[in-house]
C-alpha cells in the first residue's frame, strides 16, 4: 500500500472517530442538561468543552453558544463540522482505496451537516440532529466493515480509530477523575458519573456488568480495563496491537520491531493494570502514561512505514 | 417477493413504456418543445420540416408523454447522484470553496451506426497519421526535408521537446490516449475541430453520464440497441500494458497533480476501475534511473505511468524547475527505457492550431489516403494568400493564436467591435505565423431539458481514442452542450454541461 494512502486512511479514520465522539458528547449533554441545576450543567459543559477542544474555559450557562462553538464553528479546529470536513478531505484523497459505499456515506453526511446552523436546530429538540449524525456514522462504520477488504488499508483505519479513541476517552476520564480528586463544589456528582457512562455509550453495558449501582471506581475499572466493551481503553489497545501486526507485511524486520515493541509495552501496561492500585495513586498519571505511549506509537508508525527516508532502503 | 423487487429496480425512475406512434409533437408548437427553435444549424433530433428523425422517434414519443414534473424529478435524481458520488469541481470565491457539479443533461444524444462507422474509421486514420508524424519529427524529419510542413513551425513550437529526439517509443505510439473534438456542420457532416494529444479529460463523464441517463430512461435505452462503453477502463489498461510487451507482471500508476485538480475525480475513478495505483509526484522517486513508489512495506518499482500532468511539470530537472507536481529524474529513467510514460512527452507539438491545418496533408503524405473526416476550413496567416483573405474578412472569421488554448488570444470577428478588430489586425500583421483563422462554425443543436421544457442547444462530440499495440475506440463519446440559449461555448468552465451519447448498433 502506498505510504500516502496509508496516511490518509489513518487520518480519515481518526477524524471520523473524533466527529463521532463530538456528536455523542453534544447529544448526551443536550439531553441531560434539563435534569441538572444550572451550576452543575455549567460545570459539566465546561468539562465537555475542555475534553473536546483541549482548552480550559470559564464555566458558562450559555448552552446555545457552546453548542455553536463545538458543533458548527468553522474557526474551531476541533468542531464537529471541521472534523467531518477533514475526514472527507482525507477520504477524497484516497477515493480509489475506498468502496463507493464508504465514500458516498461519508460524503452524504458531510453535505447534510454542512449547511446546518445552530439557529435552525435550536427551536425544537436540538439533540435530534446529533443523534441523526450518529446514526449516519454508525452506518458508515457498518459499510466500512462490510464493503472494504479487511486488508492493510482496513487495518490503518482501525489504527486511526482506536488511537483516537484512547486519546479522547483518556481525556474525558482524566477530567472527571481529576475534578473528583479535588473534592470541590463543582466536582462530579452522582448524575455526572451516569452521564460519563452515557458519553461513552457505556451505561447499559456497565449495568449489565456491575448492576445499576454507580461507583467511580467501578466506572474506572470498566472504562479502562474491560476487555469486551468497545469503548474501553483495554479494548482499543487490543485492536491497535492486532492492527499493528497486520500492516506493512513486507517491511524489513528492524523497522517492524520498532513499532511492535512499543505496542507490546502498551498492551502489558493495560493488561496488568489494577484498578485498586490506580485509585490510590490516581487515575490521572496512569492515563497520562497511556496517552504518551500512544503518541510514541503514532510517531514510530510514521517513521517506520510512511515518512521513512528513501536512502534507508536503497 | 423477490421478483417484484427486481422489477422495481428495472424500472427505476418510474414507468417508462415506449409509446407507439400516435401523437406527433412539433418543435416550436407543442409541449414539451414549445421553446424549441430550429434555425440554420443542423439539428440532431428534428429535420428542417420539424419532423423527428428516425433514431429519435422512441425518445420523442417518450418525451411527449412524460409530465414536466417527472422530467424535473429525474433530472434532480441525476444531479443528486453526481453530488453524492463527488463528481464535482471546486470553485474558489472569497476564500470559500464551493463544490459544483458539471451539469448533465438528461436527454441522450444519438449517433447512428453508419455515422459512427465513419467517425471510427476517420479517427483511426487520423491517429495513425499523427503518430507517424510525431515519430518522424523526433526522428528523421522526412516531412520537413520534403517541405510538406515548414521547419520553423515545428522547431519554433514551444511544445516541441528537443529532449525526445532519437528516443524510440513502443509501437511508435506517442499518443496513447487521445480525445478529439468533432462538430457537425450545417450539412450534417462531422468534421474535426481539434485533436487533444496531451492529457485529454472527460472520459469519466462519458461513463458517469451513461450510468445516470440509462437509469432515467431504462425502457427507451433497452429498446434502442445502444452499444456498451463500460469496457473503456479495460481497454485503457490493455493499452497501457501493451507499452511493456515482454513483462508478465506490469505495475502501472496514474500520476495525478492531486486533489485540487479539477479532473481529480477522473484520475481516482480510472485508478479504481483499472485497479492500478493513483500516485502524486511526491509518492515517486527515482534511483539509478529506476522509478519507485514509496509503500508501507518499502519501495516498489513502477513500469508504466499514465500521467495526467503536462509535459512542463513532469520533471523539474529537465523541464520547469519550479514544478512541485513532477518527479526529479523521471525523464532520465524514461530515456533509459526503465519506465514508459503515456502519453509520450512532446506530443503537444502535433495538436497546436497550425499543425491542425496540415493534418489532411499529413494523412495523404504518410498513408497515401484521402482523409475520411474533414477539418474545419482553416486559413494559415503564415501563407500570404490566406493572410490577405483573413485581414479582409475579419468580421466573418474567428482568429486564434496557435499556441494558446481555452479561449485565450482569440478574436471572434462577428462579435467584436471595429476597434477590437483593428487592434487584432495589427497583432496578426506583426506576427502572422502565430495566427490562424476559421469561419465561425455553426455547431449542431440537440434537444436539451431546461426545466420548463425541451429546447435546442449547441453540442459538440468528443470520442476517446486508445492507441498502443492496436487502435481502439470505445463506441461512445462525451457530448458537451452549451446550456445558455444561443451560446456556442461548450467548455465546462463557461456554463457548459454534458450529455450521454448513444451509439446505436444498427
Amino acid at each position: 500500500m502506498l505510504s500516502r494512502v496509508a496516511d490518509s486512511l489513518y487520518w480519515m479514520s481518526r477524524y471520523t472517530e473524533r466527529a463521532e465522539h463530538t456528536a455523542r458528547l453534544i447529544a448526551v449533554k443536550l439531553e441531560s442538561m434539563v435534569d441538572q441545576t444550572p451550576e452543575d450543567a455549567a460545570a459539566s459543559w465546561a468539562r465537555v468543552t475542555e475534553a473536546l477542544t483541549g482548552e480550559k474555559r470559564e464555566a458558562s450557562h450559555d448552552a446555545f453558544a457552546i453548542t455553536q462553538y463545538l458543533a458548527f464553528d468553522r474557526d474551531n479546529d476541533t468542531s464537529l463540522i471541521n472534523s467531518l470536513a477533514a475526514a472527507r478531505d482525507n477520504a477524497r484523497q484516497v477515493r480509489e482505496a475506498l468502496s463507493n459505499e464508504v465514500w458516498e456515506n461519508l460524503n452524504r453526511l458531510y453535505l447534510r451537516m454542512s449547511p446546518v446552523t445552530i439557529d435552525s436546530i435550536w427551536v425544537h429538540t436540538p439533540a435530534r440532529l446529533f443523534r441523526e449524525a450518529l446514526e449516519e456514522m454508525h452506518a458508515l462504520e457498518g459499510v466500512t466493515y462490510s464493503t472494504l477488504s479487511h486488508g492493510e488499508g482496513w487495518y490503518f483505519l482501525e489504527l486511526g480509530r482506536h488511537i483516537e479513541r484512547v486519546q479522547q476517552l483518556g481525556r474525558l476520564l482524566d477530567l472527571h477523575f481529576s475534578a473528583a480528586a479535588q473534592n470541590s463544589e463543582s466536582g462530579p456528582k452522582y448524575f455526572d458519573w451516569l452521564v460519563l457512562l452515557k458519553f461513552c455509550t457505556a451505561w447499559e453495558p456497565y449495568t449489565k456488568r456491575y448492576t445499576a449501582s454507580i461507583r467511580p471506581q467501578k466506572i474506572a475499572e470498566f472504562l479502562l480495563f474491560d476487555p469486551e466493551f468497545p469503548h474501553s481503553i483495554c479494548f482499543s489497545v487490543d485492536r491497535m496491537t492486532e492492527a499493528l501486526a497486520r500492516v506493512a507485511p513486507g517491511a524489513p524486520p528492524a523497522r517492524r520491531a520498532a513499532v511492535e515493541r512499543l505496542a507490546g509495552r502498551l498492551k502489558a501496561a493495560v493488561d496488568f493494570g489494577q484498578v485498586d492500585e490506580l485509585m490510590a495513586g490516581g487515575v490521572a498519571p496512569f492515563i497520562a502514561d497511556i496517552t504518551k505511549q500512544c503518541e510514541q506509537i503514532h510517531k514510530a508508525l510514521y517513521s517506520s512505514y510512511i515518512t521513512y527516508g528513501a536512502e534507508t532502503v536503497l | 417477493m423477490q421478483h417484484e423487487a427486481f422489477a422495481n429496480t428495472e424500472d427505476f425512475g418510474g414507468p417508462d413504456i415506449v409509446a407507439g406512434p400516435g401523437r406527433v409533437s412539433r418543435p416550436g408548437a407543442d409541449a414539451p418543445y414549445t421553446g424549441y427553435e430550429l434555425g440554420k444549424p443542423y439539428d440532431e433530433m428534428f429535420t428542417r420540416e420539424g419532423k423527428a428523425r428516425a433514431p429519435y422517434a422512441a425518445l420523442d414519443s417518450r418525451l411527449s408523454t412524460l409530465p414536466l414534473e417527472e422530467l424535473n424529478r429525474r433530472q434532480q435524481a441525476c444531479e443528486q447522484s453526481f453530488l453524492h458520488q463527488g463528481i464535482t469541481f471546486t470553485v474558489y470565491n472569497d476564500n470559500r470553496a464551493t463544490e459544483r457539479i458539471i451539469p448533465t443533461d438528461l436527454l441522450p444524444r444519438i449517433v447512428t451506426a453508419k455515422e459512427w462507422d465513419r467517425i471510427e474509421r476517420g479517427l483511426t486514420q487520423r491517429i495513425l497519421a499523427l503518430n507517424l508524424f510525431l515519430r518522424d519529427i523526433y526522428g528523421d524529419s522526412r516531412v520537413l526535408k520534403d517541405g510538406v510542413v515548414p521547419r520553423s513551425m515545428i522547431y519554433g513550437s514551444k511544445h516541441y521537446r528537443r529532449e525526445m529526439r532519437g528516443l524510440p517509443v513502443p509501437h511508435g505510439a506517442y499518443v496513447n490516449i487521445c480525445g478529439s473534438d468533432l462538430v457537425r456542420n450545417e450539412a450534417g457532416d462531422f468534421v474535426v475541430l481539434e485533436d487533444n494529444l496531451r492529457v485529454p479529460s472527460g472520459v469519466s463523464y462519458m461513463l458517469a453520464n451513461r450510468d445516470a441517463v440509462r437509469r432515467a430512461f431504462p425502457a427507451v435505452f433497452r429498446s434502442m440497441g445502444v452499444r456498451p462503453i463500460e469496457h473503456y477502463p479495460l481497454e485503457l489498461l490493455a493499452t497501457l500494458r501493451s507499452l511493456v510487451p515482454f513483462h508478465e507482471d506490469v505495475s502501472i500508476a496514474i500520476l495525478t497533480p492531486g486533489v485540487f485538480n479539477s479532473a481529480y475525480f477522473e484520475h481516482a475513478f480510472l485508478a479504481r476501475q483499472m485497479g492500478v495505483e493513483l500516485v502524486e509526484g511526491h509518492d515517486l522517486l527515482v534511483n539509478d534511473n529506476v522509478v519507485y513508489t514509496r509503500t508501507t512495506s518499502g519501495l516498489k518499482r513502477i513500469d508504466v505511468i499514465y500521467r495526467r500532468i503536462d509535459d512542463d511539470f513532469v520533471d523539474p530537472l529537465i523541464f520547469r524547475e519550479d514544478s512541485a507536481l513532477g518527479v526529479p529524474g523521471l525523464f532520465n529513467a524514461y530515456r533509459a527505457g526503465n519506465v514508459m510514460i503515456a502519453n509520450a512527452l512532446g506530443t503537444g507539438v502535433a495538436d497546436d492550431k497550425a499543425v491542425y491545418a496540415y493534418v489532411p496533408r499529413l494523412i495523404r503524405y504518410y498513408l497515401a489516403e484521402e482523409p475520411i473526416l474533414d477539418n474545419v476550413e482553416t486559413f494559415l496567416c503564415r501563407e500570404e494568400k490566406s493572410l490577405s483573405h483573413v485581414l479582409a474578412n475579419l468580421d466573418k472569421l474567428v482568429v486564434k493564436a496557435v499556441s494558446e488554448s481555452g479561449g485565450y488570444g482569440m478574436l471572434v470577428g462577428p462579435h467584436a467591435s471595429q476597434a477590437e478588430r483593428e487592434d487584432f489586425a495589427q497583432k496578426i500583421k506583426s506576427d502572422p505565423e502565430n495566427y490562424i483563422a476559421q469561419p465561425t462554425i455553426q455547431l449542431s443543436t440537440a434537444p436539451t431539458f431546461i426545466g420548463s421544457g425541451v429546447e435546442a442547444r449547441h453540442v459538440d462530440l468528443r470520442p476517446f481514442i486508445l492507441h498502443g499495440a492496436e487502435t481502439k475506440i470505445v463506441p461512445g463519446a462525451l457530448t458537451r452542450v452549451a446550456l445558455k440559449r444561443g451560446s456556442l461555448v461548450v467548455n465546462s468552465s463557461q456554463g457548459g454541461g454534458s450529455k450521454d451519447t448513444w451509439v446505436l448498433s444498427q
